[in-house]
């Protein structure tokens, strides 16, 4: 009778024990997506899963990783961070997952940083590269891609030395969470440093879709330059408005404009606007890329590809050259060691070289300027990919 | 053959149940919950912990929109308030959870008689527009008392102990749950059965009716806003423990009409139909996934471009469809299914 007491008493302070590794086995290695597949933003989550497909088919045609093919498995999130924290732990405890490469939104992946964490979870964040998700930085967790800071800087600087006028007027119009914080800090960068003229900065909250007080605030300021921080619809919106007030602008956008989904939202208001991105929009590379997803993803899938479907790419190629390197024994903390030692990482052209060897754990801060050619509806470089 | 209707002593009409059956199914089911953690796995433990905290929210909104009549589209903003009131409590000044749950709920009580005064003269859609702008307010605070809520950033919530486990994941995490989660449905039950759950529906079914009867309107409105946001206070504490992090993003718009919607399901004015309509629709997402996983190939590429959105629009259906045939709800099929087996052979 004790001994039954003390197996149901041992089985009632007894936790469920976690495997050590798992996601690999002789013949496979699973990766893990966690995306927006639903909801207003699917198109970035979509175009986001044919990078990890590419990636990981290029190599499975090849022989795998020393003789493992990888298996992705993607989980929708529809970019609530609940559904987030929930995809994961599906990921971690089902399918059992070796390493994560798409990880949806900022808040979505702050969301899932506790499990990335304590499962010691080989990550690259390509897709929300915000400061918070490398200040303070994770162990396991390395980020590729510039900040927002940074791409609005570029924009700004190149239009004052390129494009604008003289006296030209600056305006900034931005979400009030940490995605505009960190807009604002590089409009605020640019003003400082070119000495620019800049009366006005006007918050939205997230979710606006009338900005027609917004832009007329702009129009009573003079503004002939624009950092424009919202994304999607709500670009569209506002250019939409500054077009009904017939204003000369030069719009400056965040990268999420540089997909062909969201240039044909904002498109109709006429303006050449500039992106700036921490991957390529056009050229060799991008033709180059479109003709190795031909061999691998649908016609469907091919209508999908984006500047996400770049960003995941390169993820995929990180993970992939560092498990490569750990060779047969392949563990989760050998892969973050080489992971850790990822240099000059060739990416064919689609970003600068990949670099982790730095104590955040970043790379992919260079960033090139585009503008949008409405007649040709292509994005047409203005610099390569340099450091600001 | 038993009916539940005739009753033969006060006793037994404030009763929760004088049936042995029913009390031996909840023997049975009580016993099923504390083994969970050994029957399942931890993202089987996960979805219930969320199931729970829904249930708690739904629970908590049936007392207020269900017993009382007052909609509200504010559950996100007092959610938000919970998490926000626990992480802070817990993460920045490193109180026990044990000062922290009640801390969140408490908190969330407080402010819900802010938004309560205005209720006071207000109903319907008036009311729901209302708590809507008080959600809407709630997260513009939130973002902008940086120095406090650490604004758009988020709080990582850890350091949640109990009896010297970590009650933020795993098994003790969910028999926390599921302590709540009784508590919460008990205290429902009960609250019911008493004058103020009487005050609540006399007020709900004819507010004139209720003031003529001696009912104070004034403090039975608030104070169904101030039980029911306590709780709601609890449930988005109980979120916040389980994903570790709160952020404004945490706590849209959707998650109030989600609440809606599990009253509305599971059959409102009823804590069973509370219960019923935030577990299904809280796995409702999960049977599809499987189900769609048994039928499809994850290989293909109509599983990659199609099956999220056809899940998207399965999950609407089901609810549609519950809804146009089915207007009393879960519970309220629970009713028809327990009298047809009660009067037969003579059901109809």
């Amino acid at each position: 009778m004790k001994t039954i007491a003390s197996a149901v008493l041992g089985m009632l302070v007894a936790g469920p024990a976690l495997a050590a590794d798992p996601g690999v086995t002789d013949t496979t290695i699973k990766i893990g997506d966690v995306n927006i597949m639903t909801g207003p933003a699917a198109f970035v989550g979509r175009g986001f899963s044919v990078g990890s497909k590419v990636a990981a088919e290029e190599v499975n045609a090849a022989g795998g990783i020393n003789g493992r093919k990888i298996v992705v498995i993607t989980e929708d999130d529809g970019y609530v961070p609940a559904r987030s924290f929930q995809a994961l732990t599906k990921l971690l405890e089902v399918d059992q997952i070796f390493a994560l490469n798409g990880t949806s939104g900022t808040a979505n992946v702050l969301a899932m940083m506790p499990l990335i964490t304590e499962h010691k979870l080989p990550t690259v964040v390509s897709q929300a590269p915000a400061p918070v998700v490398y200040n303070p930085v994770r162990p396991t967790v390395f980020t590729f891609g510039a900040t927002y800071e940074n791409a609005f800087y570029a924009q700004l600087k190149y239009i004052h030395q390129k494009m604008a006028k003289p006296d030209a007027v600056y305006g900034l119009v931005r979400q009030d969470d940490d995605f505009g914080k960190d807009i604002e800090v590089g409009f605020d960068r640019a003003v400082k440093d070119f000495n620019l003229k800049a009366p006005v900065r006007i918050r939205f909250k997230k979710g606006t879709t009338n900005f027609s007080a917004e832009v007329a605030q702009m129009k009573q300021a003079g503004v002939t330059v624009l950092a424009n921080g919202g994304i999607f619809a709500g670009a569209a919106n506002i250019l939409s408005e500054a077009r009904k007030l017939d204003m000369p602008l030069i719009p400056a956008e965040v990268w999420s404009e540089g997909i062909p989904a969201s240039a044909a939202l904002l498109a109709p208001a006429g303006y050449d606007y500039l992106v700036g991105d921490y991957v390529s929009l056009s050229g060799p590379a991008n033709e180059k890329f479109r003709e190795l997803a031909k061999k691998y993803v649908s016609e469907d899938e091919l209508k999908n590809i984006s500047r996400y479907t770049y960003a995941s790419y390169i993820g995929m190629k990180a993970l992939i050259e560092a498990m490569r390197q750990c060779g047969k024994d392949l563990t989760r903390a050998c892969t973050v060691e080489k992971l850790r030692t990822l240099k000059g990482l060739d990416t064919g052209g689609l970003s600068a070289p990949v670099d982790f060897t730095n104590e955040k754990q970043l790379s992919g801060t260079a960033v090139a300027v585009y503008q949008y050619d409405i007649k040709s509806a292509t994005f047409k470089p203005l610099t390569g990919f340099e450091q600001y | 053959m038993r009916t539940g209707h005739l009753k033969t002593s006060p006793g037994q009409l404030v009763a929760l149940s004088d049936s042995p059956a029913v009390w031996a199914w909840v023997g049975v089911l009580a016993v099923g919950l504390i083994l969970l953690p050994y029957l399942v796995g931890n993202y089987m433990l996960t979805l219930v912990v969320s199931a729970m905290a829904a249930v708690i929210g739904a629970v908590a909104l049936n007392m207020l929109t269900g017993q009382t009549g007052l909609i509200s589209l504010g559950q996100s903003g007092f959610l938000a308030v919970g998490a926000y009131a626990n992480a802070i409590l817990l993460s920045d000044y490193g109180l026990p959870v044990w000062l922290t749950l009640p801390g969140a709920g408490l908190t969330a009580t407080a402010i819900s008689l802010i938004v309560g005064v205005p209720s006071l003269r207000l109903k319907g859609l008036y009311l729901a527009i209302t708590t809507l702008a008080f959600s809407f307010i709630i997260s513009h605070i939130i973002l902008y008392s940086e120095e406090l809520t650490h604004g758009p950033n988020g709080i990582f919530v850890k350091g949640a102990r109990l009896f010297g486990y970590d009650v933020q994941r795993g098994w003790p995490l969910y028999y926390l749950a599921l302590a709540l989660t009784a508590g919460t449905i008990l205290a429902a039950l009960n609250l019911t059965r008493t004058r103020i759950g009487r005050a609540w529906i006399a007020i709900r079914d004819h507010d004139i009716a209720a003031r003529a009867m001696g009912i104070d309107l004034v403090r039975y409105k608030l104070l169904a806003f101030a039980v029911s946001s306590f709780f709601v206070g609890i449930a988005g504490a109980l979120l916040s423990l389980q994903l570790r992090f709160v952020n404004v993003d945490v706590f849209g718009l959707i998650l109030s009409i989600e609440a809606l919607a599990m009253i509305i399901l599971g059959g409102m004015g009823s804590v069973a139909g509370a219960v019923l309509g935030a577990i299904f629709l809280s796995f409702l997402p999960e049977v599809l996934r499987i189900g769609f996983a048994l039928v499809t190939d994850p290989n293909s590429t109509f599983y990659t471009n199609y099956v999220y959105e056809i899940r998207g629009i399965a999950y609407g259906l089901v609810i549609v469809v519950f809804l146009r045939f089915k207007p009393d709800g879960l519970v309220g099929m629970w009713r028809d299914a327990r009298k047809y087996w009660s009067n037969w052979p003579l059901a109809y």
